[in-house]
C-alpha cells in the first residue's frame, strides 16, 4: 500500500515538473508555427532588411533588433557600474543601521511593475531629455535611461547578496596583511563574488532586452535605425505591443510572430549563459 | 590571585590592565589582564570556551576594530608602544603582527598571488623581489616543493593542510615580529596538525608566536610558555613544562587534569 503511494506521489511530482518542458515547448512551437509564413516568405531578409512597411508588405526587423540591443547595451552601461557601487556600499561600507533601510527599499524598487516605470518615464524622463539633449524627448536615450533605473534595483540586490558571501574570515586575513577597506574589496569581494555578480548582470540584460511596458511609453516605436540617440526608435517587444492589434494581413501578423521568436530564443541565450555562469560557481565552492 | 612568572628575557609584546568590551555586551569579556609575552618563542593560551583567548589575541593586531563599538581599555606595549591608542597606524600594525586563522582563508587567485599579496599591498612591484620572497615564504612554510611547479594555479585546489601552510607562507612572506594562531589546525587532520605543528616550533627562530589551542597536548607539544584563561582573566603564566607538571593554581590543576573544560 505505501509503495503504491510512495509512486503515485512521485510520479504525479514528476507529471507536475515535466510539464514544464512541455510548456516551453509549446510556446515554441506555436511562435514557429505561426512564423512559417513569414520564415518562408521573407528568409533571412527579415533580420537584415531596415524597412518596416507594413503597407507595401515590407517587413524588416533589423531596427527593431537595433533598438533591443542598442537600449539594453545603453540601460547596462548606466546601471552596471551604479549596481556595482551600490552593492558595495552596503556589503561593505554602510553602517548597519543604514544596511537594513536601504537594503529593503531597493528590494522594493525591485518589485516595482515596469508599466510604473514606464509611465514615470514618460512624465519625468521625456521633458528633461526633451530640455537637455533635445529632439522630441521620446527616444532611445530615453528608453536606455528608464531600462537602467528599472534593472538597477535588482542587480544591485543580486550583487550585493553575492557580496555578501564572502567569508569574514577570508575579508579579515586580508586586513590581517595591511590591507585597506579598498583592498579588501577589490582584492578579496569581488574577486569572490565574481560569479554571482556576472550571473545578475546577465540576468538583468536578459531582463531589459524582454521588456515592454517599461519602455512602450518612452520608445516611440518608429522603425528607423538612426544614430541620433534622442531620435524615437523602437524595439522587439516595443513593435510587438504597439502593433498586434493593427495586424490586418497573414504576412504582417506572421512577421510579429517571428519577431516574438527571435526574442524569444534571445532570452534564451542569455539566461544560458547566466545559468553557466552561476553553475561554474557551485562547481568551484 | 593570578600566578605570572617574570620572563627574564627580552619581551615581545607585553599586555597591561588590559579590559576589553564587545559591542553587544555590558560586562568587559576580558578582566584586568597583564600578561608578558617572550620574545622569540611561543606562548601558547589555553581554556576552556568563552574564556577570552581568542578576544584576547584579536587585540594584539586590533582586529575587534572591524567591527564599530568594541572597546580596549589599559595597555599592550609593542615596541616601547601603547598599540591600544586611537591614533594606532593599524596597516603598520597589522603588518608587523601578523594572523593565521581557524579554518585555511586562501584568497580567491594563484597560490603565487596568494604569498605576493602582502608584499603588493606594500607597493612592492619589482619581479624579482617577489618572486625571491615568495619562494623563499614557500620554503619557510615547508609547502615549496608541492607547488612550484603550480605556483600559478588557483590556490583553492589546495588540500586544507597545504592551503593552511600556503596561509603560514603569505603571513611570514611579509616579514612580520610576532605571529598570532588562532585555533591553526582545528580544521585540519592529524598529518597534517603535525605538520603545522612542526612549521611553528621552527618559525620560533625569527618571529614571536602567540597561539591560541583548545588542545592542551598542542600546547603541550609545541610551546615554551603557556597561559591559561578561565572567565575572561589569566589564571596563570607559566613555562610550558612546569605549568603542565606542576601547576601552581588550582583551577589550572583542575583544567588540566579535566575536571572541568
Amino acid at each position: 500500500m505505501n509503495t503504491i503511494i510512495d509512486r503515485l506521489f512521485a510520479n504525479t511530482t514528476k507529471i507536475v515538473a515535466l510539464s514544464i518542458l512541455l510548456i516551453v515547448a509549446w510556446i515554441f512551437a506555436t511562435l514557429l508555427q505561426h512564423s512559417m509564413e513569414s520564415i518562408q516568405a521573407l528568409g533571412f531578409n527579415f533580420i537584415t532588411e531596415s524597412k518596416w512597411a507594413p503597407n507595401l508588405e515590407k517587413f524588416g526587423a533589423l531596427p527593431a533588433i537595433y533598438g533591443s540591443v542598442v537600449s539594453t547595451f545603453l540601460a547596462m552601461i548606466l546601471a552596471v557600474p551604479l549596481a556595482i557601487g551600490v552593492a558595495i556600499f552596503l556589503s561593505e561600507l554602510a553602517p548597519e543601521k543604514l544596511k537594513a533601510p536601504v537594503g529593503v527599499s531597493i528590494e522594493l524598487l525591485a518589485a516595482i511593475p515596469s508599466v510604473i516605470y514606464g509611465m514615470w518615464g514618460l512624465f519625468y524622463f521625456v521633458p528633461i531629455i526633451r530640455d537637455v539633449f533635445g529632439g522630441i524627448g521620446i527616444s532611445m536615450l530615453t528608453a536606455g535611461i528608464v531600462l537602467s533605473i528599472m534593472i538597477l534595483p535588482f542587480m544591485a540586490a543580486v550583487t550585493r547578496d553575492a557580496m555578501n558571501t564572502t567569508p569574514d574570515i577570508l575579508k579579515e586575513s586580508a586586513y590581517a596583511l595591511g590591507g585597506t577597506k579598498w583592498d579588501v574589496i577589490k582584492d578579496i569581494v569581488i574577486p569572490y563574488a565574481k560569479a554571482g555578480i556576472i550571473g545578475s548582470f546577465i540576468l538583468a540584460l536578459g531582463r531589459a532586452i524582454g521588456e515592454t511596458m517599461a519602455v512602450t511609453f518612452v520608445m516611440g516605436n518608429v522603425h528607423k535605425i538612426s544614430m541620433d540617440l534622442t531620435a524615437p526608435a523602437t524595439s522587439i517587444p516595443v513593435t510587438l505591443a504597439n502593433e498586434f492589434t493593427e495586424a490586418d494581413s497573414g504576412l504582417y501578423y506572421s512577421s510579429l510572430f517571428e519577431l516574438s521568436l527571435l526574442l524569444l530564443v534571445i532570452s534564451f541565450t542569455i539566461i544560458s549563459i547566466a545559468k553557466f555562469y552561476f553553475l561554474r560557481r557551485k562547481r568551484v565552492a | 590571585m593570578a600566578t605570572i612568572i617574570d620572563i627574564t628575557e627580552e619581551k615581545a609584546l607585553e599586555v597591561r590592565d588590559f579590559e576589553f568590551t564587545y559591542a553587544s555586551a555590558d560586562e568587559p569579556s576580558i578582566k584586568k589582564l597583564d600578561m608578558p609575552i617572550a620574545k622569540n618563542s611561543i606562548t601558547a593560551l589555553i581554556g576552556p570556551s568563552g574564556c577570552g583567548k581568542t578576544t584576547l589575541l584579536r587585540a594584539f593586531n586590533r582586529m575587534h576594530d572591524l567591527y564599530p563599538g568594541n572597546e580596549y581599555a589599559g595597555e599592550i606595549i609593542f615596541k616601547d608602544r601603547n598599540i591600544l591608542t586611537p591614533n594606532e597606524d593599524l596597516i603598520n600594525l597589522r603588518i608587523q603582527i601578523g594572523m593565521i586563522f581557524q579554518k585555511p582563508t586562501a584568497f580567491p587567485m594563484s597560490i603565487f598571488d596568494n604569498v605576493a599579496y602582502g608584499m603588493k599591498l606594500q607597493g612592492i612591484k619589482n619581479r624579482t623581489e617577489l618572486n625571491d620572497r615568495v619562494e623563499k615564504a614557500l620554503k619557510d612554510a615547508a609547502i615549496w616543493k608541492e607547488v612550484k611547479d603550480r605556483l600559478k594555479h588557483d590556490a583553492n585546489g589546495l588540500s586544507g593542510g597545504q592551503q593552511q601552510r600556503l596561509c603560514i607562507a603569505r603571513a611570514v612572506a611579509v616579514e612580520p615580529e610576532v605571529l598570532l594562531f588562532d585555533e591553526p589546525t582545528s580544521a585540519l587532520d592529524p598529518i597534517s596538525t603535525a605538520g603545522i605543528e612542526e612549521l611553528i616550533v621552527e618559525l620560533r627562530e625569527r618571529v614571536s608566536i602567540i597561539i591560541v589551542t583548545h588542545n592542551m597536548q598542542q600546547a603541550a607539544r609545541v610551546s615554551d610558555y603557556t597561559g591559561f584563561m578561565y572567565l575572561g582573566e589569566l589564571i596563570e603564566l607559566g613555562k610550558t613544562e612546569e605549568l603542565f607538571v606542576t601547576p601552581k593554581e588550582k583551577l589550572t590543576e583542575e583544567y588540566i587534569t579535566g575536571k572541568f573544560g
